[in-house]
């Protein structure tokens, strides 16, 4: 009899190891220490044995079910370490499920990207209208009243109102300047304030010129001011633009609404200031002309101008974002061509 | 313009050791933008002087010759040559390999290399003046003449590059016009020369200023002083037409002009000098020996040189003899004042035309001259005696036998210097750091004014040639200080930041917001349109343009209108996209106008209506789904965006919609916007072909953005809810709207799942399928109760929605 368990514990040990699952191991474990198995009518048959051999044979059994308890834990342990969710074969180089891709436009992202640079600088967020007077798109700027500029050969008047003067005569705005006497009337100085957007110029498009193109101008109003800190706040807000340190550098400029006025050059970031065929290879890029707010501009925003000063920062979006991506033609932004859009993600 | 360095070594000697990449650096930080830097030596190289020591027969051809050239290297060259005028010992033009010409004068250059012609070996190529750019300054009066230097009498040795023999080893600063548009005095080399002293501290040479003295006087009569503050005349007799001298026709080239002849070249030289615009007209054409500066009479013509006619308006400023107009003032020539082959006496001009009348004279005629130009940017009246001085002074060189017969200076109006007082406190405050009070005066006496310092105040005269709008103000006085020390070197001044409030502008954050949903979360493209759109477009999406607003001048005739609403730029996005994506979503965030009043600033300035909208399409093949899909967005906005939930109602059906399909958007009862399909006629009108389209515009200026996130916490359920699908049988016209509304009160939840139509269910009829969720607030539904509450609600279906369990 004894013989015969230590078969079956050898015998189900064998079983045991042969599980290649945990449901072959679960029809094992019924096979071995269920009520038909070989174990169970080696217990059944214990009542005819005599008493001593009852016994060890009793123990033996249950040594054996206890083994195969054990034995078939290890092995289920094994078989769950080694398991695979997924049954069959799988290719992992399958590509995965798409997540909805929409993207901004990159001229927004840019914007946003300035727009939380110098909200962290304290600025607010100020818009324009799209139309505006002669008033305030040039007089209030101190544009000269025979102004080039003002010419239809350059600024998109509407119909009707294109032979009237200042407040009358009405264009798509062709700068964003005139918005910063519209905020400096309705909120008063001190002040500091981005207001982005799209201008208009009656041009000849090319790879280089648009007719609607995007502006972003910050201007600073406030007393004891100097220019010299429109540099330092330029490098702040490129720096969190690029994610790097970018040189710039200031030069002498003419705006009518400034005085003085420059230009703010950055190093051109496509060949690190070297010279290249996108900086017409001087190593600088002209994106922001900038200045102090000319005395006759506080005055249109019935500002004092011995007490108020300021400057002006204005960024050429369009080139920035042409930088930026390396984009080489201005009219793809007004495009609406997916193809473009879709690869800023 | 282009500022040639050899050109300012007539007025100031820089210091030895500048190279021209700083003097083109300094001026661009300083003054004015260099654009470009041009070495009019480059293309010089490998051309240089060869001495002809023997010319020899060419065995196979009979018009060409074999001569033997040192070119200043240790052997002899032999070097093939067809030319006209070879002569043995001159000093000659040769092009040796590695050297680029151009051939016979035209075309692309070639590059010279060792060869052999018609069997004899050739090292490189005498050269005729037109083959290596020197056309203009020694013409050939033959195409087969070669440069003969011997001959030209020109001192030069052999092997010396032929550019410094010429004069062509310069160096050309070109600057973009327009940024010298408030420097007028820059306009000319004599005012670079001045910056370029300021900036390196140093004097400038001596140049001529004075009139001619003790002549008589020839008849000039101002009219419009206004127009013309000053007008000069001298005749000058026994002169012709003649070529210039070599180094006037160099300069003249590397300044940017093309020489013509002696007297059109003295006046172009002092144009180049000084910036003052002259005109010499042929004496025996002033009618009545006098001239007259007035405005043309209505009618009148000016007769061009080529014939044609300038019709003139009274407000034409002209210069006229006794009889009629000879040319458009400070502007264009006509046929009387030109100077011809056969002038032997000239009327020279120097005169000033104030800005404000050129300007609308060129722009009428839209001729923008070299003389217009100056003209056009304010120049002082001064400046006419630097122009005649220098202009005498190249005529008694150039003819030595000329007549100075009468001189004439009518001078109503003198250019005034601009007097300012500026205080050393505005400029401590402004410039952000103390400069010396020497330094100041030094950098303005450099830049030409007279200062004085008296109690805290530096009284400044502007010189003339500042003191025509250029400097007015004493801002501008602090721009010269600035700009002279150099916006590098001021100290950084970081920026303060205060933090006496927040910046918290829920408005404009709320645009932000919803094109972020659209783009991150609903997976919509943005896209930009013009605000001028094809009517084509506008007509297809039928909206009415009785209230449009138009350009006086659209970029196209088609482009006049702009636009009220933003679907006609969403058909030409799909109309352009639909050939390469079958699905595509996109939408705009921007501005429409539409005849109104409206006043952003001020009382005095209306300007017309002005909304923000965000439209978007999605496009693709099922238009139901593109629907549902659209309206899923506008469900989803005002959670994402922090808004008042929008409502659907069909009240007002917008022009480019479907007749089915269409709902209007509210915020509270106001309809703020509209979603639908495209209609079948816009889409064929637009050209759309392969897609359909569903659309929303929405006024984002109705929406109330809340000042913060105002979710609500709700607490969980304390008991499990019991999740129950019903399926249900109704009639075709029983909407989701209804059935919805009459279970709600007796559900914690309420989902639609999906709608049927097919074999299994009767005509007329639908399915729907529909998840609740029921459960108590104070314990847990008993399968009884579970039971009785799910017999409520299918007997109120069937009572109000005749539902029928399937």
């Amino acid at each position: 009899m004894l013989e015969k368990l230590e078969q079956i514990r050898k015998e189900g040990f064998e079983r045991i190891s042969s599980a290649s699952d945990r449901d072959a191991l679960e029809a094992i474990r019924k096979e071995l220490t269920g009520k038909k198995s070989s174990l169970q009518e080696v217990l059944k048959s214990l009542g005819g044995l005599d008493p001593d051999m009852r016994k060890s044979v009793g123990m033996k059994a249950n040594e054996v079910k206890n083994l195969f308890a054990e034995k078939i834990k290890e092995k289920e342990e094994e078989l769950v370490a080694k398991a695979s969710v997924v049954e069959g074969e799988i290719d992992l180089t399958l590509p995965g499920i798409e997540v909805s891709k929409g993207a901004l436009h990159p001229i927004t992202q840019m914007c946003y990207d300035l727009n939380d640079a110098f909200r962290s600088l304290g600025f607010e967020i100020y818009s324009e209208d799209d139309i505006s007077s002669e008033k305030f798109a040039f007089d209030n700027l101190n544009f000269a009243a025979d102004h080039p500029a003002r010419a239809s050969m350059d600024t998109y008047w509407l119909e009707g109102t294109e032979n009237k003067r200042g407040n009358e005569r009405l264009c798509l705005r062709p700068h964003l300047t005139g918005g910063s006497v519209r905020y400096l009337l309705e909120h008063g100085a001190p002040a500091r304030f981005v207001y982005p957007g799209r201008v208009y110029r009656n041009e000849t498009t090319d790879a280089r010129h648009e007719r609607a193109f995007f502006q972003y101008e910050a201007l600073i109003v406030d007393k004891n001011v100097s220019f010299s800190s429109g540099r330092v706040m330029i490098e702040t807000i490129l720096e969190k633009v690029f994610g790097r340190k970018v040189n710039v550098r200031m030069r002498e400029g003419f705006f009518p609404f400034t005085e003085p006025g420059y230009e703010i050059d950055m190093e051109c970031l496509l060949c690190g200031g070297k010279g290249c065929k996108a900086c017409n290879h001087n190593g600088w890029i002209e994106v922001m002309p900038g200045g102090v707010i000319h005395p006759n501009v506080l005055r249109a925003a019935n500002l004092d101008p011995d007490e108020w000063t300021g400057f002006y920062t204005n960024i050429g979006l369009d080139r920035l974002v042409m930088m930026r991506y390396g984009v080489d033609d201005v009219r793809l932004f007004h495009s609406a061509d997916l193809r473009f859009l879709k690869q800023f993600k | 313009m282009n500022i040639s360095l050899k050109f300012l070594e007539r007025y100031v000697d820089l210091p030895k050791d500048l190279t021209y990449e700083q003097i083109a650096y300094d001026l661009t930080m300083r003054t004015v933008e260099v654009e470009n830097i041009i070495n009019t030596a480059d293309k010089f190289h490998d051309i240089v002087v060869g001495e002809i020591k023997e010319i020899k027969a060419h065995p196979n051809a009979d018009a060409l010759k074999v001569c033997i050239v040192d070119v200043g290297e240790d052997e002899l060259k032999q070097i093939v040559c067809g030319g006209s005028n070879l002569t043995e010992g001159h000093k000659v033009c040769v092009s040796k390999p590695g050297a680029e010409v151009v051939w016979h004068g035209e075309g692309e250059p070639v590059l010279i290399k060792e060869s052999k012609l018609r069997g004899e070996k050739s090292y490189g190529m005498i050269c005729g003046a037109t083959e290596v750019y020197l056309g203009d300054i020694f013409p050939p009066s033959d195409e087969r003449e070669i440069v003969d230097f011997t001959e030209l009498g020109i001192d030069c040795e052999v092997g010396q590059c032929v550019a410094e023999v010429a004069g062509l080893d310069d160096v050309i600063l070109e600057v973009d016009n327009k940024s010298l548009s408030n420097r007028p005095d820059l306009w000319g080399h004599l005012g670079v020369a001045r910056e370029l002293a300021a900036i390196y501290k140093v004097p400038l040479k001596p140049y001529p200023t004075q009139l001619p003295q003790g002549l008589p006087e020839y008849p000039v009569e101002i009219q419009e002083p206004d127009r013309c503050p000053r007008f000069t005349a001298t005749i000058i007799d026994n002169v012709y037409v003649k070529e210039s001298p070599a180094w006037m026709k160099t300069l003249i080239t590397n300044g940017g002009m093309r020489p013509i002849n002696a007297l059109v070249d003295i006046t172009n030289f002092v144009l180049m000098a000084v910036g003052q615009p002259q005109h010499a007209y042929d004496s025996t054409h002033v009618e009545g020996d006098k001239i007259v500066v007035r405005l043309a009479h209505e009618g009148e013509k000016l007769v061009l040189l080529d014939e044609k006619d300038l019709d003139l308006t009274p407000d034409h400023l002209v210069i006229c003899d006794t009889v009629e107009p000879m040319n458009l003032a400070g502007i264009k020539g006509g046929k009387k004042d030109s100077v011809l082959d056969t002038t032997t006496s000239i009327v020279l001009e120097a005169a000033v035309f104030t800005a404000p009348g050129i300007r609308r004279t060129t722009s009428y005629f839209n001729e923008k001259t070299d003389a217009a130009l100056r003209y056009e940017k304010g120049i002082d009246t001064q400046r006419a005696d630097l122009g005649v001085a220098l202009a005498l002074e190249l005529f008694k060189e150039i003819y030595p036998e000329c007549q100075i017969k009468a001189f004439t200076d009518c001078y109503p109006v003198k250019t005034e210097n601009a007097v300012i007082d500026i205080t050393q406190a505005f400029l401590d405050e402004r410039l952000g750091e103390v400069i010396e009070q020497s330094e100041i005066e030094d950098i303005l006496v450099r830049l030409g004014y007279e200062v004085s310092f008296d109690n805290g105040v530096y009284h400044c005269i502007a010189p003339t040639w500042r003191s025509t709008g250029d400097v007015s103000i004493h801002d501008d006085i602090l721009g010269d200080i600035a700009r002279l020390i150099g916006y590098e070197y001021f100290k950084k001044q970081p920026l303060k930041v205060s933090f006496e409030h927040s910046v918290n502008q829920v408005k404009a954050d709320l645009t932000r917001k919803l094109r972020e949903f659209l783009a991150f979360r609903c997976g919509f493209n943005e896209i930009f349109t013009y605000p001028w759109i094809d009517e084509k477009y506008i007509h297809a999406a039928k909206i009415d343009t009785a209230n449009s607003i138009r350009l006086a001048t659209p970029p196209a005739p088609e482009l006049g209108i702009l636009r009220s609403s933003l679907i006609p730029g969403m058909l030409e996005a799909i109309d352009k996209n639909e050939r390469y994506f079958d699905e595509f979503c996109i939408f705009e965030n921007t501005q429409v106008f539409e005849k109104g009043e409206y006043h952003p600033s001020t009382e005095e300035e209306t300007l017309p209506v002005h909304k923000n909208l965000i439209t978007g399409v999605a496009a693709g093949k099922n238009a139901p789904e593109l629907f549902y899909r659209v309206k899923g967005v506008i469900e989803g906005m005002p959670g994402y965006c922090h808004f008042e939930p929008l409502t659907f109602k069909q009240k007002d059906k917008p022009s480019w919609a479907d007749e089915k399909v269409w709902l209007n958007v509210l915020s509270g009862k106001k309809v703020i916007g509209s979603i639908g399909l495209i209609s079948v006629a816009a889409l064929t009108e637009s050209g759309i072909k392969n897609v359909k389209a569903a659309a929303f515009e929405i006024n984002t200026e109705m929406l109330v953005p809340f000042p913060s996130r105002t979710n609500e916490y709700q607490q969980l359920p304390t008991y499990p809810l019991v999740e129950q699908d019903l399926s249900l049988l109704v009639d075709e016209s029983v909407t989701w709207e209804q059935i919805k509304e009459s279970i709600k009160y007796m559900v914690k939840e309420l989902k639609f799942v999906e709608e049927y139509r097919g074999k299994q269910i009767p005509a007329g009829k639908k399915s729907v399928m529909l998840s609740l969720k029921i459960g108590n607030d104070d314990s847990t539904m008993t399968s009884k109760q579970i039971e009785k509450k799910m017999n409520g609600i299918i007997k109120v279906l069937a009572n109000k929605c005749k539902a029928e369990l399937r």
